[in-house]
């Protein structure tokens, strides 16, 4: 297994600090193989920069399986690169050819302000999860895992708006930078299960107040977000979350 | 932009001190709230659309017909008034809605990227298709809206010659009112009026064809069997009330001749 070697122009944002003002650099990178996953690519960029005595350019990772939400990056102009369905961390550079430019990009949304470099503060996310994002539960013994009985469908639907892993390609991606996609996979995944019944109502209204408050734009269901999603989430979460608003606005007690 | 929100969101602001509306107003002005009322205001606005447009294709069945019809709607009197009242209020509340939420997504990115590059497949059209292009269509159809109000409501377009209808008006039997058809015939056939119409027209159209299938999204109607078929009824919709008006300039241009 030797596979092809690219030779690569990488054009990277690089910024100091929040308050700094940041530009792009050009970098060449010869012999990336295609076996390398685009992290480990920029682990090369960077292993490179640090003989050279500069600064190696800051990313966000972690697991690099795809699962955390760690990665982020803008490349090529798309949230985590051309393949669907994929993390940054999981992209290949096969999908890449010898002699290709790659524009890498941090998120832009004013709601995640860059810290440096590539790493964008995604804490708007966790604001939003605290302020209704989850059921309240007595502690103690786990309860039994079937007292109450969910229908098979609806847990493959609570499921699939479970797998949001919370990256902020959707965010990335729109072109209003709204986190709709995001809020309403949380708000959906707990909705349609009876453990998260009882505070649906005040669950939507405070996320979706938070969400504002937070700065991010508003949807107007040009579906780029779902197309973005490595997590492959439906804009159909999005519709929930929109007759959850509306139930919640003209009916609820809370 | 943000001047004109603030003084568009004036009227919400004194709701929201009427007893009992404070509520509703909170709920209406966050960003989902907002996008919500901007379907229910953009439906209504269709509604509007099917009636005008089944009122104006009585053109088809000739001049007595047509005027009867118009002499049927200024007989409503007060009604009439109330009902374009309401339909001005829907309207500015729409443009109103559109510019805040705008402005809430324009300050959500303000550094752009250097690249951008839509995900959604090879039939992706630019800015993301018809979405991606409200604003200006919605701005295209507002001029073109104020022309119409100029050319027919108004009638006072120095370009169109409304002798015709104004004589025919004052010898017929419609009690010195215009006639209406004529006047119609007049404004459709007449220069810088038809290309504005035609225009409009069509950013009606890509205006509509997103906006009802979003519309319905916003309103929470949606479902995995069901989405290709609203889809479908959305864009027929749209494009049935765009060439239904574009026939009656293509009527007119044809029995001008």
């Amino acid at each position: 297994m030797s596979g092809e070697l690219l030779n690569l122009t990488l054009r990277v944002w690089r910024q100091a600090g929040p308050a700094a003002s940041g530009g792009f650099r050009d970098y060449q990178l010869r012999g990336v193989s295609t076996h390398m996953s685009f992290l480990e690519m920029l682990d090369v960029l960077n292993e490179q920069l640090h003989q050279a005595g500069e600064e190696p350019v800051a990313f966000d990772h972690d697991c690099r399986e795809g699962l955390c939400g760690s990665c982020s990056l803008m490349i090529n102009g798309q949230a985590h690169g051309p393949e669907r369905g994929t993390t940054t961390c999981q992209l290949h550079m096969r999908r890449f050819r010898d002699g290709d430019t790659i524009v890498i990009e941090p998120w832009r949304a004013t709601a995640f302000p860059v810290l440096r470099d590539l790493v964008v503060d995604r804490s708007a996310f966790d604001r939003i999860i605290q302020s209704g994002g989850y059921v309240s539960v007595n502690t103690g013994n786990a309860p039994d895992g079937n007292a109450i009985p969910v229908p098979g469908h609806l847990q493959e639907l609570a499921m699939d708006a479970a797998a949001c892993i919370g990256c902020g390609a959707c965010v990335a991606a729109c072109k209003n930078a709204s986190a709709m996609l995001f809020v309403s996979a949380k708000v959906s995944q707990l909705a349609i299960l009876p453990q998260g019944r009882p505070e649906r109502n005040a669950r939507v209204v405070r996320m979706v107040a938070q969400m504002d408050q937070e700065g991010f734009g508003s949807c107007t269901n040009t579906s780029e977000c779902e197309a973005a999603c490595p997590a492959e989430i439906s804009v159909s979460n999005i519709a929930r979350l929109n007759r959850e608003y509306l139930r919640a606005s003209m009916t609820a007690e809370f | 932009m943000n001047a004109l929100v603030r003084i568009l969101s004036l009227p919400a602001c004194y709701l929201s001190r009427l007893p009992g509306c404070g509520p509703l107003v909170r709920a209406c002005s966050t960003s989902v709230g907002q996008k919500i009322l901007m379907a229910i205001t953009g439906l209504s606005l269709c509604g509007f659309l099917v009636a005008h447009l089944a009122g104006n294709l009585k053109l088809f069945a000739g001049e007595q017909d047509f005027n009867q019809y118009a002499a049927m709607l200024h007989s409503l009197g007060p009604a009439l008034a109330a009902a374009e009242t309401g339909l001005f209020v829907v309207f500015v509340a729409h443009l109103g809605l559109a510019l805040s939420t705008t402005a809430m997504s324009r300050a959500a990115r303000t550094q752009a990227y250097e690249v951008m590059e839509s995900k959604q497949g090879v039939f992706a059209l630019p800015q993301g298709g018809a979405s991606g292009w409200m604003l200006v269509t919605g701005a295209v159809v507002l001029v073109f809206l104020v022309c119409h109000l100029i050319d027919l409501r108004l009638k006072v377009n120095p370009f169109v010659d409304y002798r015709p209808a104004v004589a025919a008006g004052a010898a017929g039997s419609a009690g010195g009112h215009v006639n209406e058809f004529l006047a119609v015939r007049q404004v459709l056939t007449s220069s810088p009026s038809r290309y504005i119409y035609l225009l409009g027209l069509v950013a009606l159209g890509i205006h509509l064809a997103h906006g009802v299938q979003s519309a319905l999204q916003t309103l929470g109607i949606s479902h995995r069997r069901w989405n290709p078929l609203f889809r479908l009824i959305s864009l027929l919709f749209a494009w049935g009330i765009a060439v239904g008006f574009i026939s009656l300039i293509a009527w007119a241009h044809a029995v001008n001749r």
